[in-house]
């Protein structure tokens, strides 16, 4: 069992939109854990919390109840802020720094001795595919290259567990694609990854586990593989029948076997049948909004 | 120690690489350089318009300045969210709040100690007798501005940064007309003025005890028994205004 470097216990944080408005529950006896050398996606809608769940567990904002660990320890003391790394929702940086200063300045405030930090500066940028902008103003960057120096900052001390909040968005198959390799190269040297998305595809080919919320309530905590499993139902089967190419749905076993005999009787050519395997976007779909997959079940 | 000299670094860094900076400069190298103007159409008092324009350059420089830029300096800062990712570092909100102040402070002193050299050429030029008086008037205008920057940094704390300006700015007015309203309170028969204006005295920092300006011009001696009062009582004024201000910041929520 990998070591957990986060435990979330009971968090609860409610707010007011407005003066004369009721107290909104923001987050409600959420409770999670992060471990080392994993990728936990944090999922949920607009709205669910994800946000304010970073916030608190940054002490960015004052949670109503619960309670924090990291790495085993109570409270986030300045020795465990040493060992986070974090890169905001549409982060916006200091545009009159150069990439090199800026890395510089973060690095500086972990308390990076100057050799160490100009070296792990070169290796992120180089990482980051930065080394050609890093003399130059970050005013000067694209989106694509703000997050990319935005992860780089949130690297730079060798933390030991990164949070982002929303890495890939916005970004184009491009950026996306390099900000992946990213994570999955920084979990792969044993740093615990936290980070939240919208984009459920890029979440199930990355995670480890799963953190879903709905409007505040934890729905799942686990296994990304547990839970696509846990919605697997039925088979897909195609076969080739006299108007063409079909492919239909069964719910179970039993079914697929009547199907079958059925079309061997018709003299239908089967040419394929898989497990009705569902992805984390219609599994989602189903969890946090209630909505069924629609699809053709025979018969 | 070193994270506020990191983020007084950046600050200096930040405002140094900010236009509106070179734009206060060359209005105070104006307002100098019409004091040599103005000088000339005074035959016998050349030199002492010379000094008095040219103090009140760098008065109004170092307000703007502390009153312009530490009112949008932590704001700025929440605004852009870049607050968040410094946050999360080993770094109290207490230690961000003085970083910041020292960041605008080393600005601050670069800005009055050039253009007091600019204004020490020019006097020197113009045959004015150049005592330690001049560096009492610099340290003032110094001092005034830190009580400044302090407002704006408090202010700057929960307000908006249009209405710190505007809250600032009405305590620099007002700072130098405490002293007035003193002798109009001591005068007035009317209690309800009388209580009012004693509030206005005691809660507004009298900003005119820090001014000697005029000593330079006039070739006046200030004392030490009225400078070290004064700058004792403009330091307590920082000190509690970037306590207050650093707990404030400390209760806030960045949502």
């Amino acid at each position: 069992m990998s070591e957990i470097v986060l435990k979330v216990v009971n968090l609860s944080k409610s707010y007011k939109r407005s003066a004369l408005q009721s107290r909104v529950d923001a987050l409600k006896d959420v409770s999670f854990e992060v471990s080392a050398g994993q990728i936990t996606g944090f999922l949920g809608a607009n709205g669910a919390g994800k946000t304010t769940s970073i916030k608190c567990i940054l002490e960015l904002a004052r949670a109503d109840r619960g309670e924090v660990f990291y790495f085993g320890e109570k409270g986030l003391s300045s020795e465990a802020r040493a060992k986070i790394g974090f890169l905001p929702e549409r982060p916006y940086f200091y545009e009159y720094l150069t990439g090199r200063e800026f890395l510089r300045f973060y690095g500086q405030l972990a308390n990076m001795k100057p050799n160490d930090l100009k070296q792990q500066s070169d290796i992120l940028l180089e990482k980051v595919g930065l080394s050609h902008a890093a003399d130059r103003p970050l005013r000067g960057y694209s989106k694509g290259m703000l997050q990319r120096i935005g992860i780089a900052q949130a690297l730079i001390h060798r933390p030991q567990l990164i949070i982002l909040d929303e890495p890939v968005t916005g970004l184009d198959p491009d950026g996306r694609f390099e900000i992946r390799e990213i994570i999955l190269a920084a979990a792969k040297a044993g740093t615990a990854v936290f980070f939240s998305s919208h984009l459920l595809p890029d979440a199930e080919s990355l995670c480890d586990r799963l953190v879903i919320l709905k409007k505040g309530n934890l729905i799942y905590q686990g296994a990304t593989a547990d839970l696509l499993q846990k919605h697997t139902s039925g088979y897909e089967i195609s076969y080739q029948s006299q108007a063409g190419a079909k492919t239909d749905r069964v719910k179970d076993e039993k079914e697929l076997q009547l199907f079958i005999d059925q079309l061997r009787v018709s003299k239908n050519v089967i040419t394929e049948i898989k497990p009705n395997r569902s992805s984390l976007e219609e599994v989602f779909m189903e969890i946090a909004f209630d909505k069924k997959k629609t699809s053709e079940v025979h018969p | 120690m070193n994270a506020i000299r990191v983020i007084a670094v950046n600050t200096f860094r930040e405002i140094i690489r900010d236009r509106i900076l070179y734009g206060i400069l060359v209005f105070a190298l104006l307002l100098i350089g019409l004091s040599l103007a103005l000088g000339q159409l005074s035959f016998a008092e050349q030199s002492r318009i010379s000094a008095n324009f040219g103090f009140t350059g760098i008065h109004l420089s170092a307000a703007i300045l502390a009153i312009f830029i530490g009112s949008s300096l932590v704001a700025r800062e929440i605004e852009k969210r870049t607050i968040m990712t410094l946050l999360v570092r080993p770094l109290t909100r207490t230690q961000f709040i003085v970083g910041k102040f020292f960041g605008l402070v080393m600005v601050l002193t670069s800005l009055i100690l050039g253009l007091a050299l600019v204004l020490l050429a020019v006097l020197s030029f113009l045959e004015l007798k150049i005592e330690l008086n001049f560096l009492i008037a610099v340290i003032g205008i110094w001092f005034e501005a830190l009580v400044l920057l302090s407002l704006a940094l408090f202010f700057g704390s929960f307000a908006r940064p249009t209405m710190t300006v505007v809250f600032t700015g009405c305590f620099f007015l007002i700072g130098h007309w405490v002293d007035s309203l003193k002798f109009f309170v001591e005068k007035s028969e009317s209690t309800g003025f009388k209580l009012l204006g004693t509030t206005i005295t005691k809660v507004f920092p009298n900003l005119e005890v820090l001014n000697w300006r005029s000593a330079p011009v006039y070739e006046l001696q200030v004392p030490a028994s009225t400078t070290a009062p004064a700058l004792l009582y403009a330091f307590a004024w920082i000190v509690f205004l970037l306590s207050l201000t650093s707990l404030i910041f400390r209760r806030r929520d960045f949502v």
